[in-house]
């Protein structure tokens, strides 16, 4: 510790002084306090406590006292420069001399704090120096010195706090990468690669810890050596992973650093493996891995909770529709496939992930305000009188009544509004046309229609899978829009889409 | 892709330096354009450019992207090369 210290002030102490040497300021004061004190000769001392041979070396060539070496007064003269430098250190003031020659000079001591650097001095003037140029030529000399010391300190800041500051700036933006999703899949493999990245690695193994059973579930695995990879179930305890679950620390070795993701509990482990150069991990990526953790942390808890409340959502949606199913036991309806066929229609009018979602929900929820339409009407096999058919208008809204308690569902409450709304704004509730009407809305219109034609109902004869199609086509651009029933289209000349339906329509039967 | 060429524009050359001397970096194009002292949007266009010649790697998410240094190692002592051939 000593000896870094040494050498921090020794690397100091060498930039000072090439900071003085190239000073044009300090060259200036030489200048104009050379011209008042002339002849005069300069130099700049860079130890604290310099030897005899020091000062003959430096002063030498420029002085004839002290050129010519062999001469008597030589010695003489270079250790009355050495009593001045030990006065001005002491004192850490300007010290003035006179050479053995009768020669005057002075020495002025280079400080910060209460340490000594080194020197500026001169000699060989003739006259004495008077006390008013000593003392500008202290005060400015003192600027300069401070101006130097300051930049110096200035450029070690920004080279301590650069490195630091780009770092921080990295975990900032790998935090903002990760909490941009709430999908675990997608979010795993994602902190895997930006783990790689930032250590220059190759692998990286991503395990979550089922407590019960006290085993870590390999969740994601990214090699980006193009290996195959295995995922591999580890037991707590074991391996370079386990044991960073077991005692919620770091494990390092040349070829892998297993950090540990530690909530209230430790909930998995992020491992990675072989730097890309091959070095051996060090301390410095032990610290990084450690912050990179404690950010994929509080992701993957977001993530985990996401999925718990959709859980629970889907879980009450489902709830809700076999209630309303039993309203009309005869109509078996494949929700399933119409979740489907609905979530294919909004990827292809290029949804995002949350519009999706809301289609899902609505899938399932759109007709929940049937429950309000008495049970004579909703299976009368006869044509609806006008009052009939004013109650069943009144669905959607009732439906957004039932569900618009649930917060999670705000979304889908327009879906399920506008649903019944035509293209052509010959629908209800609000006879809204084309644009008006939300794209969800628009969707499950023909989702809808879809339904009513396929599934059994009292007042209608089933259609086939074909004739629904080829119905939904005719109606495009009076009762449906034509860009929806292009993505309809497309979703139903999708193999799996049909199959899924017919299985689930026909298989049911 | 000739390196040597795109190292002589200047918004080029500032970025591949940052990250060159940043390995570990993954930064935004605001972040970049702070760390080089260039206009924000010259630095988006040009970080595209990089991730099209792929020396640069962009992770992108619905908020923001994140741009990362090539894992090329081949690459990557060209660029040292190249770089201590042209002064600062």
């Amino acid at each position: 510790m000593a000896d870094m210290e040494e050498n921090r002030e020794q690397t100091y102490q060498a930039e000072l002084f090439d900071k003085l040497r190239k000073s044009m300021n300090l060259k200036r004061e030489e200048d104009c306090i050379g011209c008042l004190i002339k002849p005069a000769l300069w130099w700049m001392v860079e130890h604290p406590d310099p030897k005899v041979t020091d000062i003959e070396r430096l002063v030498g060539d420029g002085c004839p006292c002290l050129k010519n070496r062999k001469h008597k007064n030589a010695s003489v003269c270079a250790h009355t420069i050495i009593d001045s430098i030990n006065r001005a250190f002491q004192t850490k003031k300007l010290s003035k001399f006179i050479c053995v020659n009768g020669l005057h000079g002075f020495v002025y001591p280079i400080t910060q704090g209460d340490k000594v650097y080194g020197y500026i001095g001169t000699c060989y003037t003739k006259t004495d120096v008077s006390s008013e140029i000593l003392d500008v030529f202290s005060a400015f000399t003192d600027t300069i010195v401070r101006e130097a010391q300051k930049e110096l300190e200035l450029s070690k800041l920004y080279e301590t706090l650069r490195p630091r500051a780009i770092a921080l700036s990295t975990v900032h933006t790998v935090h903002r990468l990760i909490s941009s999703t709430l999908d675990l899949n997608e979010l795993l493999p994602r902190i895997a690669r930006l783990s790689l990245q930032i250590l220059r690695a190759n692998r990286c193994s991503i395990k979550l810890v089922d407590a019960k059973r006290k085993i870590l579930i390999p969740k994601t695995t990214v090699d980006l050596r193009e290996k195959k990879t295995r995922l591999k179930k580890v037991k707590v305890g074991k391996w370079a992973p386990g044991k960073a679950v077991k005692f919620g620390r770091p494990i390092r070795g040349d070829n892998y650093l297993a950090t540990p993701l530690i909530d209230e509990d430790v909930i998995g482990v992020i491992t990675i493996y072989d730097k890309i150069d091959n070095k051996p991990f060090s301390s410095f990526d032990q610290e990084i891995m450690s912050t990179l953790a404690e950010q994929a942390v509080i992701a993957i808890k977001n993530a985990q909770l996401y999925k718990e409340q959709e859980k629970l959502t889907m879980g009450s949606i489902k709830s809700l529709a076999k209630v309303l199913d039993t309203r009309a036991p005869g109509a078996y309806v494949p929700r399933a496939s119409f979740v489907k066929i609905s979530v294919v229609m909004g990827q292809e009018s290029r949804m995002d992930a949350e519009e999706i979602k809301s289609l899902e929900y609505a899938a399932i929820l759109h007709d929940a305000g049937e429950i309000v339409v008495p049970d004579e009407v909703l299976t009368k096999p006869t044509k609806l009188t006008g009052k009939e058919y004013a109650m069943v208008k009144e669905h959607p809204a009732a439906g957004v009544e039932i569900i618009k308690h649930m917060k999670a569902l705000k979304s889908v409450l327009p879906i399920i509004l506008y649903h019944h709304e035509n293209y052509d704004g010959t629908g209800y509730p609000k006879g809204l046309k084309k644009d008006q009407i939300p794209l969800g809305a628009r969707i499950m219109a023909i989702v809808s229609a879809l339904e009513s034609m396929i599934t059994k109902r009292p007042y209608r004869l089933v259609r086939t899978i074909d004739e629904a199609i080829e119905e939904i086509e005719r109606n495009s651009g009076t009762q449906f829009d034509p860009k929806v029933v292009t993505a309809f289209l497309k979703t139903m000349s999708r193999k799996e889409i049909r199959s899924m339906l017919e299985k689930e329509l026909y298989g049911h039967r | 892709m000739d390196t040597g060429k795109i190292l002589k524009k200047p918004i080029h050359m500032a970025i591949i330096r940052f990250f060159h001397e940043n390995q570990a970096s993954i930064d935004t194009p605001r972040g970049i354009a702070t760390w080089i002292g260039e206009d924000r949007s010259k630095v988006k266009a040009v970080l595209e450019d990089l991730v099209k010649q792929k020396i640069l790697t962009a992770h992108r998410a619905a908020s923001t992207t994140g741009y990362s240094y090539t894992r090329d190692m081949e690459l990557v002592s060209k660029i040292e090369k190249l770089l201590k051939s042209y002064k600062r």
